[in-house]
């Protein structure tokens, strides 16, 4: 993914220490569950490469899964990770450490475009695996390994949780991301001519974008000092009366200012709806082209377009 | 007599207020006033008012303004308004006043011009 910096997930998902023991509470992870966890240090100590072994081998059997860890010095890291990971579980720091912890694992995941599925599906060998080792740990003692268990599955959901609302939060934030860029694609005012501006609008417009497009036409008008603004709505696939109403503030707010809008693009259905709507933009000067827009705004300006060479032919004059 | 808030200058046949102060409902009263004194006084053609100092604009003031324009239109003047900043022109669009009517300029130079131009056409009438 791109570079730089990562974005605090710990301030996105508003995990303080109050988050945080709220979500100890849900996952009715107590003060015994977490001694527990520290008592089963040993345990974990002597178990940690077989449950890795063990996770990866299911990882591995599967070309999905596998297509993650493409050589072997890959594998061989997030073996060691998977190791440092699982003693972390027993590590007998529970805080907003360990937190930032789980979430960066998530991002990771995220990151390398590990899909729910796979990382839900692996968790569930996890705990199969840590259910086996506890069994042989306590010698076929249930009650006990169940007590474990419970506990273990505990931090694990807890952690789950963590890593699904950092991949929630980072596909939101991406998705943030390219709202702003089309936001700002969506709006390109383009200088003409001196003292023209063009805007064509492209896609739909709803309120938001008619807004921005208001700010951005008076702005510009008032920066680059233009006297004619051409909006080009042949890329708008449906002009409502929402849509027409937009278009005749912007032109009224462009005329406060001292300049005049020319709209274009206008097709034969538009006119057509525009009419049966009964919209009146007989206030703005309308053109079917682009082109002809342009010849409009020039002779605001007082300029026009001539051929290079007179012929004999009438030229565009009427 | 001029109430003084708001210099009314005059620059050959046109008269320049320029607005650098906020617009209370009072003050533009008193402004509306002095300006259609001054024309009385003063026989000029042509008004220019420059708000590109105000940064907001309430109702009152936008129909106070396009009132004034209005009556000196009646008295003979022709009215330019010039500087209004993108965020006043999109707050008054907004609240649908349109302020039909009035002749607005990017800025003073080119107020002056389109006074001048004014100008012209009527002597050539």
């Amino acid at each position: 993914m791109e570079l730089g910096i990562q974005p605090d997930y710990m301030k996105i998902l508003k995990l303080d220490e109050d988050e945080v023991k709220r979500r100890f509470d849900f996952f009715e992870l107590t003060a015994d569950d977490f001694s527990r966890l520290t008592q089963l240090k040993s345990f974990a100590d002597s178990c940690t490469h077989e449950i890795t072994e063990g996770l990866y081998e299911l990882i591995m059997a599967h070309p999905e899964s596998r297509a993650f860890f493409p050589d072997g010095a890959t594998l061989s890291r997030v073996k060691r990770m998977q190791n440092a990971y699982f003693l972390h579980l027993f590590s007998g720091t529970y805080d907003l450490n360990y937190v930032r912890d789980r979430l960066r694992v998530g991002a990771a995941h995220e990151r390398i475009g590990m899909p729910p599925k796979l990382y839900l599906g692996a968790y569930r060998r996890y705990l199969a695996l840590i259910h086996e080792r506890l069994l042989v740990h306590f010698k076929g003692s249930e009650a006990e390994a169940s007590k474990a268990l419970a506990t273990i599955r505990k931090i694990i959901f807890f952690d789950m949780a963590l890593a699904f609302d950092t991949y929630i939060a980072a596909y939101l934030e991406t998705m943030t991301r390219h709202q702003a860029a089309i936001r700002e694609l969506s709006t390109p005012v383009i200088k003409v001519y001196d003292r023209i501006l063009l805007l064509p609008i492209v896609g739909t417009v709803d309120t938001q974008r008619a807004n921005q497009i208001m700010e951005t036409v008076l702005v510009q008008v008032v920066e680059q000092q233009a006297r004619v603004i051409i909006i080009d709505i042949a890329g708008v696939p449906v002009v409502d009366t929402k849509v027409a109403d937009h278009i005749l503030q912007t032109t009224a707010a462009v005329q406060l200012l001292g300049a005049q809008t020319v709209l274009t693009g206008i097709s034969a259905s538009v006119a057509r709806t525009v009419i049966q709507l009964g919209v009146e933009l007989t206030r703005v000067e309308t053109r079917a082209k682009l082109s002809e827009g342009i010849e409009v705004a020039l002779s605001i300006v007082g300029k026009k377009i001539a051929s290079k060479k007179p012929k004999k032919e009438s030229d565009d004059e009427d | 007599m001029p109430s003084g808030s708001i210099p009314i200058l005059k620059i050959g046949p046109t008269l320049l207020a320029s607005i650098q102060i906020d617009l209370h409902d009072t003050v533009v009263d008193a402004f509306q006033n002095d300006i259609l004194l001054e024309i009385e006084k003063s026989g000029s053609r042509g008004l220019i008012i420059d708000i590109s100092a105000l940064e907001s604009v309430d109702s009152y003031v936008a129909r106070a303004l396009a009132n004034t324009a209005k009556m000196a239109k009646l008295m003979g003047t022709e009215t330019v308004i010039v500087g209004m900043r993108p965020a006043v022109a999109a707050t008054l669009v907004r609240m649908g006043y349109y302020m039909s009517g009035v002749r607005t300029a990017l800025s003073l130079q080119e107020g002056l011009e389109l006074q001048a131009e004014l100008l012209k056409a009527a002597e050539s009438e």
